[in-house]
């Protein structure tokens, strides 16, 4: 295949907090089967880009579509089902119920079983299956039926993510995943999310701010600025980018070229 | 094969707790001296008086299990719950008293009562979250429990004394076939339980476990949360019409009580007593504080609410997690110490 | 400026809606009929307000929702009747609280007892229960053998319906003292102080694991020591003060029974804030559960108390003119004779409960409204409502102000109950369905807005009135000859669909942030 298809692709999206605007007519289109890095210094409004994808956050303007279907409108627990999973920058996790369970809730979403009341969930074989799959994926092993909460805060990244591969989407989104993560771990974390987008053909959409790592894994890079997109590329094409270079000065980031 | 020695396994506390309430009239009916037949013709005196007492304890209990779905296991706080209660008992009394029913269509009259005073409250879910939701539920509630006390539906309500001389069918009469009573009430309280308990291990009662814990990321994992939730709420209503009704058949009064937004902080009380989220807790609270609230009131007379009431900031302030809970923390800590303590850490299978 | 605008129309919208409804309402009732049920409905609504403001600031800076709110207005309202009614038993009961409240702030002077002998956490933990178990019932034997002239509920000529009922014939009976037998004076006062602050002591203990060390100064022993003094003094005058305020005139009385049932509130909440909601602002559904439980109990200690019977707190000698010029039809009359009534377009209105208490709720609303405008309390306040954490970041002491703004709102609703215990009466069930209303006011007006306060308990009260009176006159239905009555039930069911309408419209209701 030479020429992919588009994923997901944004319109002129725009969403405004009271007057200050978030996002700023961000128009992209995203491959499918890429690696797909979004950066942008600190506010520069890429989890509120995410948020506009997954429809956590209504858009004041502008259209969002995936595979070629407007998703606007669309409620949030349809998303998945369209094959689109999204982690969160902040841990979001279900921190009384333990390791198992929570990955176990995200592969159940994807059976048709919801509602049979009778069923205990330990006989959903290819649901179980799937679980210990997954955990075993993210090398929580160990720690499978501990509550979430105790958790170290790397161990609960690896949690968040688990809980998007479960239900195996096409479309990944992920917010920081390494965020606050101790530095050792970051390369296992990464090298396992190169493992997921190759070994399926998935798409994954990357928020993160270590450039290195921004560097050296991703397809193409879109870089965000005060809401706006002000550049995209390959990472040696951001790498040359003067504008770019400006961004970051002006930031906190240093583009460690 | 294995399944089923396992079904009997996992659920050993209520099927003993079964056996053994069926058997308790028998046993303190020899205590005061009258045989088993004595027992089953209902003529004893003591034994027939605390199978009196049971039948109450197993219709707070169901009242409280349906409390604790909604509040310990969705974590939907609802303050309205005695309207499900309530307007079960009413119907029962209404249906047999004026419009003359026979008892089957009663029953059925109440569950479909109840199912749609469940979608009635499941029409706001969507909507109002959160602290609105309690409100809410709560305005419903007093709305039914003014209704029921006013003047105007004397003739039907009884107002603020109550419903009186319902005409009960001979066959579950509380007076004279009060045994028969009792072994209903009994065994349909442990049915809810064993069914509740298959809910909570089942799909939906998992997610409904999520969605205590953190219904946005119940979202996000696809689910629609809102149909869980009126799945719970119709369940819930429906246990609570069954207790209902079970307490219109049993009490000669229906007071405007139950109505009252007291009678579901009594729900509360209870399943706070006993460990929320526990189910088994509604059960053991249940037992805990009628029993409490029956001495006290034979020894204090009216102060007792005042002292149930003490009980209650105690819990909430001392014991959060109530009987069950903390005796499960307790145990699981217990456990937790030896498996390190062995270096066992590991999942379990 | 975009946004102002909004804001403006949605206000604009509001009153227009208002306004037509309220003209809908009135186009079937004579002139008189139409005074007589808005002035009503505004004097149901300030009462309502009184509390819905105290549960709106609250609920807003605190994030607690104070569901025993309704209690604490019908405790305002039985604390009134008790000051106004039986002042001897007010005069009675002050001595022990006061030195209850001293003992309870003289704690810490225990602590150099404590400081000697050190044990471990558990034995340190029984110790400290051991103490509490001690004190409190000591107290509680104290307290029992506690002379405090009283009524009596199983006694029909000595319950406080027939000392209401006398009182309002204007022949208060005046009981018989209640004198110290089963306990020595100086016992009773010495035991109250020891064992009260042995108990606070021990709670301290047990809460904070050791005692905390403050440094000792002046003022420290200067609350306790005024408490003390002005206890032991109205044991001393007991007998004075009592037959003093028996003479009183009336005018007066009401005014200190009011002021006290507001002191009482005050107190009442703050106590409530710093023992039992504190410790569970990390867990705020049992925070919830609290106050209801909270609320419950207060009205079973209220029945076992002072009965469940109906009774009233009668008006003062200012509202109880009759005869002569009145009802009155100028002000001139009004002011010289006090009439009860007037006439205003043919109608004749209380002028207690449709004139007074109207007046004294708007006056509140302003009052309130310029110490949250204009006090650096206020402020506070406002930025606390708006966002928390900032408000912590510049350093106030954010506890002081929650402990304050708790107080003030409880205080707000237990002056709500003594303003409207004269004009409703009082009973067990009072604070209930007071609740309720502010609570649908509240959910209508926007749970944190204050202004939304004032406009949802004035639509509740209006429309409360206006159903009432159409139950009594009836509805003539469009295009038919029936006339439609609607009965009393229908009369909180009507706000209670008004609610879910608005929320349905407007989650957040009319004045309310959005979410
Ligand atoms: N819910 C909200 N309400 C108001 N403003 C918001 C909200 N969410 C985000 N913002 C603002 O929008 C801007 C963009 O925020 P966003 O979180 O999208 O940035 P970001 O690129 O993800 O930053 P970071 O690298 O820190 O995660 C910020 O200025 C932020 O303060
Ligand atoms: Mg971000």
């Amino acid at each position: 295949m030479t020429v992919r298809d588009t994923i997901i692709e944004t319109q002129d999206l725009t969403k405004y907090f009271g007057a200050m605007v978030a996002v700023d007519g961000v128009s992209i289109k995203i491959q499918a089967g890429t690696l797909h890095a979004i950066i942008g210094p600190n506010g520069a409004g890429k989890t509120t880009f995410f948020n506009l994808l997954s429809g956590n956050l209504k858009p004041t303007s502008g259209k969002v579509f995936y595979k070629g279907v407007d998703l606007t409108g669309k409620p949030i627990h349809r998303m998945i089902h369209l094959g689109m999973g999204r982690s969160f920058q902040i841990t979001n996790i279900f921190p009384n119920l333990t390791v198992h369970e929570n990955i176990r809730l995200a592969s159940q979403a994807m059976e048709n079983m919801n509602f049979r009341l009778l069923l205990d969930t330990a006989k959903m074989d290819r649901c179980e299956q799937r679980t210990a799959e997954v955990i075993e994926r993210v090398g929580l092993k160990n720690q499978s039926y501990l509550p979430a909460r105790v958790l170290s805060h790397g161990d609960q990244r690896k949690l968040e993510l688990g809980m998007i591969l479960a239900p195996d989407p096409e479309l990944l989104l992920l917010d920081e995943p390494t965020a606050g993560m101790a530095t050792d771990q970051v390369p296992e974390l990464i090298t396992l999310i190169q493992d997921v987008q190759k070994s399926g053909t998935k798409t994954v959409i990357l928020v993160e701010h270590n450039m290195n790592v921004v560097m050296s894994v991703s397809d193409r890079i879109t870089v965000m600025h005060q809401g706006k997109v002000i550049a995209e590329g390959t990472p040696a094409e951001i790498a040359a980018n003067h504008e770019v270079q400006t961004a970051y000065l002006g930031g906190l980031y240093d583009l460690n070229l | 094969m294995k399944n089923n020695t396992n079904v009997f396994i996992k659920n050993r506390g209520i099927l003993i707790f079964f056996a053994v309430m069926l058997l308790a009239p028998f046993l303190i009916g020899l205590l005061e001296g009258s045989s088993p037949a004595v027992i089953l013709n209902n003529r004893g005196s003591m034994s027939k008086f605390l199978e009196g007492l049971g039948i109450e304890i197993f219709i707070l209990a169901m009242f409280a299990l349906s409390y604790d779905l909604l509040f310990g296991i969705t974590g939907l706080l609802s303050f309205g719950h005695s309207m499900f209660f309530a307007v079960a008992a009413y119907l029962t009394g209404i249906a047999l008293k004026t419009m003359h029913l026979p008892f089957w269509q009663v029953v059925l009259l109440v569950l479909l009562v109840a199912v749609i005073q469940a979608l009635l409250f499941s029409l706001v879910l969507p909507r109002v979250k959160g602290v609105t939701f309690t409100l809410v539920s709560l305005g419903l509630a007093s709305v039914f429990h003014i209704i029921v006390m006013s003047s105007d539906m004397i003739n039907l309500t009884g107002a603020d004394v109550g419903l009186q001389g319902v005409p009960v069918p001979a066959f579950i009469s509380p007076v004279s076939e009060r045994l028969r009573f009792y072994v209903i009430a009994l065994s349909l309280l442990v049915a809810t339980f064993l069914f509740y308990r298959r809910f909570v291990a089942s799909p939906t009662g998992r997610v409904c476990v999520a969605i205590r814990e953190n219904e946005g990321r119940a979202k996000m994992l696809g689910y629609n949360t809102t149909l869980f939730k009126i799945v719970v709420m119709v369940i819930s209503s429906l246990t609570a019409s069954i207790a209902g009704l079970l307490h219109a058949l049993y009490q000669p009064i229906i007071s405007p009580g139950v109505a009252d937004l007291g009678y579901t902080v009594m729900g509360l009380l209870i399943v706070l007593v006993g460990g929320v989220g526990t189910l088994s807790g509604a059960i053991v609270g249940a037992f805990a504080l009628r029993l409490l609230d029956f001495t006290l009131r034979r020894y204090i007379g009216e102060s007792a609410a005042i002292i149930t009431g003490a009980i209650y900031v105690i819990f909430v302030l001392f014991v959060p997690y109530g009987i069950i809970g903390t005796m499960n923390l307790r145990q699981f800590k217990t456990k937790q110490g030896w498996q390190r303590l062995l270096g066992l850490l590991k999942p379990k299978e | 400026m975009k946004t102002t605008l909004r804001k403006n129309s949605k206000a604009i919208i509001i009153l227009v809606v208002i306004a037509a409804f309220l003209f809908v309402a009135a186009r079937g009732m004579s002139g008189k009929d139409v005074i007589i049920t808005v002035l009503r409905g505004f004097s149901i609504g300030s009462v309502t307000f009184l509390v819905a403001a105290g549960f709106s600031l609250i609920f807003g800076l605190l994030d607690v929702l104070n569901l025993s709110q309704g209690t604490l207005y019908m405790i305002g309202a039985y604390v009134g009747w008790t000051v106004y009614v039986r002042p001897d038993t007010f005069v009675d009961v002050l001595t022990p609280i006061l030195l209850i409240l001293a003992g309870f702030s003289l704690s810490s002077l225990w602590e150099r007892f404590a400081k000697r002998i050190q044990l471990g956490a558990k034995p340190q933990k029984i110790a400290a229960w051991v103490m509490i178990l001690v004190g409190f019932g000591l107290l509680a034997l104290i307290l029992t053998r506690y002379p405090i002239a009283s009524w009596d509920l199983n006694n029909y000529s000595q319950s406080p319906i027939t000392y209401s009922y006398m009182a309002d014939q204007g022949m208060p009976i005046i009981p018989a003292e209640a004198v110290f037998q089963k306990i020595s004076p100086f016992v009773a006062v010495i035991g109250i102080l020891v064992t009260s602050s042995l108990s606070a002591f021990s709670i301290a203990l047990l809460n904070s694991g050791t005692a905390t060390t403050e440094t000792a100064n002046w003022r420290k022993y200067f609350v306790p020591g005024v408490l003390v003094l002005v206890g032991v003094l109205a044991l001393v005058f007991n007998a004075r003060i009592t037959s003093w305020m028996y003479g009183m005139n009336s005018n007066w009385l009401f005014v200190i029974a009011i002021l006290v049932s507001v002191i009482s509130g005050v107190g009442l909440g703050a106590l409530m804030e710093t023992t039992l909601i504190r410790p569970l602002y990390s867990r705020p559904i049992y925070q919830l559960m609290l106050t209801l439980g909270l609320g419950t109990i207060g009205v079973q200690i209220v029945q076992a108390v002072w009965g469940r019977p109906e009774f009233v707190l009668p008006k003062p000698a200012l509202f109880t003119g009759t005869g002569g010029v009145c009802p009155a039809t100028n002000l001139a009359d009004l002011f010289e004779n006090h009439c009860s009534t007037i006439l205003l377009l043919g109608g004749r209105v209380r002028v207690y409960d449709e004139i007074f208490i109207p007046i004294v709720g708007i006056i509140v609303l302003i009052v309130v409204w310029i110490l949250l405008k204009r006090s650096r309390i206020g402020m506070i306040i406002r930025a606390g409502v708006q966002d928390r954490q900032m408000v912590e970041a510049l350093g106030i002491n954010v506890r002081r102000v929650f402990t304050l703004v708790f107080a003030l709102g409880v205080g707000l609703a237990a002056f709500g109950g003594a303003l409207a215990a004269p004009s409703s009466g009082l009973t067990p069930m009072m604070g209930e369905k007071l609740l309720l209303s502010a609570l649908i006011a509240l959910a209508i007006g926007g749970l944190t807005s204050f202004p939304g306060a004032a406009l949802g308990s004035l639509l509740v009260g209006l429309i409360q009135q206006f159903m009432i009176k159409y139950g009594q006159i009836g509805i003539p239905l469009p295009f038919t000859d029936a006339v439609f009555k609607p009965s009393p039930p229908l009369v909180p069911a009507s706000t209670v669909l008004l609610m879910v309408i608005v929320l349905l419209i407007l989650p957040g209701g009319l004045l309310g942030t959005k979410e």
